[in-house]
């Protein structure tokens, strides 16, 4: 992806956290929205 | 559930996703615009994408049968029926409780129950099949497990089919099985699986299998700017390379990790699955990879296998626990293939990660018996106990004499 481009990520728990995580630290120029109906991401 | 960390300190907070610099929006995605490439929420908000990743999840399965929407009829996939599950106990105060399916979720839950509340329950476990833990161990590792949980006070019914939970004023009161029996409950957790959240994909139109979403090996859909990860999407079994559904935590996040690195411009593949896990009940702790000998027969294969009994220190050492592997191995390509290890101390049943490396990297029995481990008396077997080197040589009279 490219400098300003748009990700979002739809639904975190085990894996879309992870996705965001490290989409950032590749890709430290786009924009990153995570949207997820839970209150919270758990981490198990 | 065990009471071992407190609820938030499992949950990622949102501030590690916004002190990165990531938009986090709590609301439910209601519909994806393929055509326009936007997503659209509860609440009316559009939100423009240029990549979209679906990371939707599964959830708890709960077989139709009649009763199961009975009051103290529950399941366990998050943080929040862990603590609905421990107010019911509070409130209620059930005396018979009884867990349907003998996976690794369910035996957990009795276990932790009876461990850290003894004598308060009469603890059930009514399992289809003919051992618990069916999918991770075959039934000579099994049986050794639930000598050790009955032990503890665990009743295990195996090869029993619950036909339908009965209840009095809305509340569930027991479960009848296809045998006749009937079983007092004021509690029942119905544990037997978990399905892929597709509702979203299915919506957009995006490819399907029979198992999730269908994605190639860079987790990329059927629609050139989506990609899916996770409990949502159908694996590939690493050994078979057939279809499964791989629903675990390790390969959920490696993919969540494959896909940005795609994005990013990598051509790293998904390997596929092995369905490595592991699970603890009182001090034993049960790993498993790959395949069992009774899954590979079915996949067809011709297997030759070993079980070793092991030690976690050398034999002189104080405080030395007792454990053992089982290696599967394909006959016909001498490749390893699967192993489980039923471990009364928590440090040696990490080998299975030995096991699934040496999957991985094809390895044989012939190249096994070379095995050497990291070996200290305080921390392992002597050289001469390592339970690899000794299934793969026990593996290589068997193949001797056949």
């Amino acid at each position: 992806m490219k400098k300003g481009e748009k990700l979002v990520i739809v639904g975190c728990s085990g894996s879309g956290g992870p996705a965001a995580m490290l989409s950032r630290k590749l890709m430290p120029e786009i924009d990153i929205t995570v949207i997820r109906k839970e209150k919270f991401f758990i981490a198990r | 559930m065990a009471g071992l960390a407190a609820s938030n300190s499992i949950v990622v907070p949102d501030k590690m996703l916004e002190g990165a610099g990531i938009n986090v929006v709590q609301d439910e995605v209601t519909k994806v615009d393929a055509a326009n490439k936007s997503v659209v929420v509860s609440g009316g908000e559009e939100f423009k994408y240029d990549k979209l990743i679906l990371a939707t999840g599964a959830s708890s399965f709960i077989p139709p049968i009649e009763g199961k929407d009975l009051e103290g009829v529950m399941t366990l996939r998050g943080l929040d029926d862990a603590e609905k599950i421990k107010s019911y106990i509070a409130d209620k105060n059930p005396k018979n409780i009884i867990l349907i399916g003998a996976g690794f979720i369910s035996m957990e839950i009795a276990s932790l129950l009876a461990e850290h509340m003894p004598d308060k329950f009469n603890i059930t476990v009514i399992e289809l099949m003919d051992r618990p833990l069916p999918l991770m161990l075959d039934k000579d590792m099994s049986d050794s497990v639930r000598q050790y949980l009955e032990e503890k006070g665990l009743t295990i019914l195996t090869g029993e089919k619950v036909e339908k939970l009965i209840g009095q004023d809305g509340k569930v009161t027991g479960v009848t099985l296809a045998s006749g029996k009937k079983l007092d409950a004021e509690m029942v957790f119905m544990n037997v699986g978990v399905r892929p959240n597709i509702d979203l994909a299915t919506d957009i139109g995006l490819d399907m299998a029979r198992f999730g979403i269908k994605v190639n090996p860079f987790q990329e859909t059927s629609d050139p700017d989506i990609m899916a990860v996770g409990d949502c999407v159908e694996k590939i079994n690493f050994i078979t390379q057939k279809p499964t559904p791989g629903q675990l935590r390790g390969p959920a996040l490696l993919q969540g990790r494959i896909a940005a690195k795609r994005l990013a411009g990598y051509d790293i593949e998904f390997p596929g699955v092995m369905d490595a896990g592991g699970c603890k009940m009182f001090d034993m702790t049960i790993t498993a990879t790959g395949l069992t000998e009774e899954t590979a027969a079915k996949e067809g294969f011709e297997t030759v296998c070993a079980v070793v009994d092991s030690r976690s220190k050398h034999a002189m050492i104080p405080g030395v626990k007792p454990w053992k592997l089982k290696l599967v191995f394909d006959k016909k390509t001498q490749k390893l293939i699967g192993g489980q290890i039923v471990s009364h101390a928590i440090a040696p049943a990490r080998e299975i990660d030995a096991v699934t490396a040496f999957i991985l990297g094809g390895a044989t029995i012939p190249r096994l018996t070379t095995f050497t481990s990291a070996s200290n008396p305080d921390i392992a077997p002597e050289p001469s106990a390592e339970p690899i080197t000794v299934a793969a040589e026990q593996a290589l009279m068997k193949l001797r004499k056949s």
